[in-house]
Order: C-alpha cells, then structure tokens, then sequence
C-alpha cells in the first residue's frame, strides 16, 4: 500500500507532468487562463488516463510490441468517446461545462507516455496509482498556473472578484502569459530540487 | 512473413473491440442523449424569448415551428419549401420560388410527432412531392406567439468560427431588433474563443435594431467598465446597480459597435458576422413568406 502511496506522490511533485516532465505543455498553455478550466480539463485527464492505464496494463500481454503505439492510441480514443457519449446521460450539467476539454484529450503526450512507460510493464493495481497520481499532478498543475493566471490577469479566482476590480497584469491571461507562469513555476521546482538534493536537474523531464 | 500476419490479426481484433464497445455505448445512450439535445433546444429558446428560472412561462406561450426545405424539381429547378402549422390541425408544404412567387400548397399526412421528428418528416415531406422531386431540410425557424400576440422569433444560425463551426440562436421582436443570441453548439478554445458564451459578449447584441445591425462592427477596444458590469446581470447586482442604472448603460452603448473579446477576434468577428446573416437572411424570408400565405390564402396557426 505504502508503494501506492509513493506512486500518487510520484505523479503530484517528483514527476509532476507540467513542471517535471514537461510534457502536455501545449493545453497546459492554452487552457489555464482561470483556475475553473484547469480544473475541468484536470478532471477529464484523470478519467483519460486512469481508465486507459488500467486497459493497457490488463491487456498488455496481449498487445503485440511493434504495434503498441496504435493500440494506445486506439485505447485512449475509445475512452475519450465513450465518456463523451455516457457523461451527458450521467450528469448534463458537468458535460456542459467539460464537452470541450474531453475532446481535446485524445492527442495529450502525458496518457500516451504513461502507458508507455508504466502501464505496458506494470501490473493492474500500480498502473491505477500511477494513473491517477499522474492525472491528479496534471490538474494541480493546471490548477495552479490557472490561480497565478487568473488572479494576476484579472484579479479573480474560480471567477470571483479577489482584488477588488483590479487587473495588475492583462497579458497573464494572454498566451505569453501562460509561457512565462509555467517558466517560471518550472524554475522553482527546479531551484527545490537543488536546494534539496544539491544535484542541478537535467534540463526539461528527461523524456 | 509469419510475423506480419500476426501483427495484422491483433491490431484488427484490437479495432473490432474498440469498435464493438464504441457501438454498444452508443447504442445505449443515443436516444436519451437525443432527448436531452431536444430538451436544452426548447430550454435555449425559452430563455432566448425571456422566460426561464425566475420567470414563469406563461400557459398561452406558443411556439410554432417552421421548417424550411430546399427542393430540386425534376427538371433541375430550385424552389424553397416551408412546413407550416395549420390553425386547424395538420400541416402543409408551401413552395416558393427562388423569385419570391408563390407556388403550390400541398397538404402534409402525418401527426405533429412526426412532423417535429426531422427523419420521418424528411420522408413525408418527399413523399408529397412529385416523383424525381427532392427535398432536403434547410433549417427550422421559430415563431412565438403569446395568445393572438406575436411575442418574436428565434432564428438559427452557423458561421464559421476559428475551428470549427459556430451554432448560434437569435431572438427578435416582431420588429426585428435582436433581444438575445445564444451559442448552441462550438469547439472555440476554452479561456479564448469559448468565451463568446459569457453573458458579457453575448448581451452586446441585444437591443441592436435593423439599421445598427447593418452596420455592426467588431471593435479591438477593451470593453467600458459601466458597459461590462451591465451586461452581466449578477454583476449588476453586486455592483449594487438598480435595473434603471442598468438600462441606463446599455442604451449609452445601443448604437456602439461590439467589443472583441481579448485574445478571440477571430470568434467574435465569426459570432458578429453569423448574427448578421442570420438577421438579415431571415428578415428577407419571413417577408416572402409573409406575402405568400396571404396570397395563397393558407390558414396558418400562428
């Protein structure tokens, strides 16, 4: 159980894929001008990427290793669809507001390098943890940026006023915006590491 | 040469499967998602015309729906078709052609399920066609009556948005100045694009008559902040505004050009564009119609 533990860990700080692994940076750019739309997109992610890491890990005996690549992909496409098909019957509401992150999902680097790397060697049981630390480091990830975006570009949070109207700095929510917050938080993490290790990091995740 | 064999058989069964779990969810789900389309459809134009939580729909509300055909002759012409609601019951097929003259009346068979249902309607508007005649529906308009008064209109509208295409809805008075659009279907960029949703876009559109509408624009202006906070309601009411001070603030800007959203011109020039047409197209139709159900003397519901 203790490894388990290690495995969501793993995903949320050491191997955070925005910060650590650099990977998905493209939607992590795009989406987070509010911490709301990180959320969202954080919560489908997680979906994605436990369900397809646990289909991956009980069938990876039998996927055939030259063609594993288009097998993945088939897999996170088949469950990109069938949430889009079951959620709006499940819960309009929350389909509503997530319909357009969960079609965006089926080209993420971060589910296809997890099942590479994890779950096509891995047993049920740590793929699922691994699955979901990775997808929950994904939405804290996108969370946080989103909160430094939104709150520095127009003064909100979850969009309420924090700041009493005012907007410090509009070209956070602006796509350069977005490079210089995910920097910036990358620095940090990095400065963490040798702080704490006395190491200087690799450059970028090393994947 | 064995290998590739094997290689092929796995990816197919690993195809068939997905497809065999892709085919069995949709089977499951499609006629309840369906109905929920329908019934965020009705919700959309209920609110478009004004009504929703908070406000009560009166029981004498009527919505008719119009459903426009494209029909191609035997003889390689092109007319327009209009499904029109009856005041006693049924349905008919009025043809128009390109020119604006009207031409025949056909009677429709078939219950008001079916005529709201777009496959079985599709099948019986051929059906009243002459042979080699074909039909193809175009697009369904609302009109909204309260009792014997006409209350407005919700047109459909697409327009071309950054990815893909921008589904819209426009309510308008029966002088045909906007009272409200709403986004019903897009794939804009969540943060960018998908904000031609907030209220604080959409709103600019409303009260813009026939003639500022003409000419409407897209300004790159950052948006004025007593324009802001009136066009988002709950805004308004934090900001402690009455509706008078509301009010107030949208006629300052009435004739004003619509303000780009930061960071999403391309979707709010789309969005700007699509409102237009759809107007405009609209406006030029009902007139047609208009003079061809007095000329042909139809008895129509609404």
């Amino acid at each position: 159980m203790n490894k388990n533990i290690q495995l969501l860990w793993n995903g949320l700080i050491p191997e955070n894929p925005i910060f650590r692994l650099a990977l998905s940076l493209c939607p992590a750019v795009a989406v987070t001008t509010s911490v709301k739309n990180g959320l969202m997109l954080g919560l489908a992610v997680v979906f994605v990427q436990v369900f397809s890491s646990c289909t991956v890990a009980i069938f990876r005996s039998y996927i055939h290793p030259r063609i594993r690549i288009p097998a993945y992909v088939i897999v996170i496409a088949l469950w990109v669809s069938v949430i889009d098909m079951i959620l709006p019957v499940i819960s309009p509401a929350v389909y509503k507001e997530v319909a357009l992150f969960v079609k965006l999902i089926v080209v993420f680097a971060i589910i296809i390098s997890r099942l590479e790397l994890f779950a096509s060697k891995q047993p049920l049981i740590p793929s699922f943890f691994d699955g979901m630390g990775m997808g929950i480091g994904f939405t804290f990830g996108l969370c946080l940026v989103g909160a430094i975006r939104e709150l520095s570009g127009v003064g909100q949070l979850f969009g309420y006023e924090v700041l009493g109207g005012a907007k410090p700095l509009l070209v956070m929510i602006l796509p350069a915006g977005g490079f210089f917050v995910i920097g910036f938080i990358m620095a940090t993490f990095n400065w963490l590491e040798y702080k704490i290790t006395g190491k200087i990091p690799a450059s970028g995740g090393g994947h | 040469m064995k290998e590739i064999f094997k290689i092929t058989l796995s990816l197919t069964c690993v195809c068939i499967a997905a497809a065999l779990i892709l085919g069995a969810v949709y089977t499951q789900t499609e006629h309840i998602r369906k109905e929920q389309e329908e019934k965020t459809e009705r919700q959309t134009i209920q609110s478009l015309l004004g009504y929703g939580p908070g406000k009560e729909i009166p029981a004498d509300l009527n919505v008719f729906s119009i459903h426009r055909y494209v029909i191609n002759t035997a003889d390689a012409k092109t007319m327009l078709g209009y499904v029109l609601p009856l005041k006693d019951k049924g349905h008919v097929l009025a043809e128009i052609e390109l020119s604006g003259k009207p031409g025949k009346v056909i009677p429709l068979e078939g219950k008001e399920s079916e005529i709201a249902e777009r496959a079985s309607r599709d099948k019986i508007v051929n059906d009243a066609l002459p042979d080699g005649w074909k039909a193809v529906w175009a697009q369904t308009l609302y009109v909204a009556n309260l009792g014997d008064k006409r209350l407005g209109y919700v047109v459909p509208g697409v327009t071309q948005g950054f990815k893909t295409f921008i589904h819209l809805m426009v309510s308008l008075d029966p002088d045909f100045t906007v009272t409200g659009i709403a986004i019903t279907e897009s794939e804009e960029d969540p943060g960018l694009g998908a904000e031609i949703e907030q209220g604080f876009f959409r709103n600019q559109f409303v009260g813009k008559t026939q003639d500022v509408l003409r000419n409407l624009k897209v300004v790159k202006e950052p948006l004025p902040d007593d324009y802001f906070r009136a066009l988002e309601p709950a805004k308004a009411k934090r900001a402690g505004m009455t509706p008078e001070q509301v009010r107030e603030a949208r006629d300052k800007y009435l004739k004003a050009d619509i303000y780009a959203l930061t960071g999403a011109t391309i979707s709010s020039v789309a969005v700007t564009v699509g409102v237009k047409d759809a107007v405009r197209k609209f406006v030029y139709r009902i007139d047609i119609l208009n003079d061809a159900i007095k000329q042909d003397n139809v008895q129509v519901a609404f």
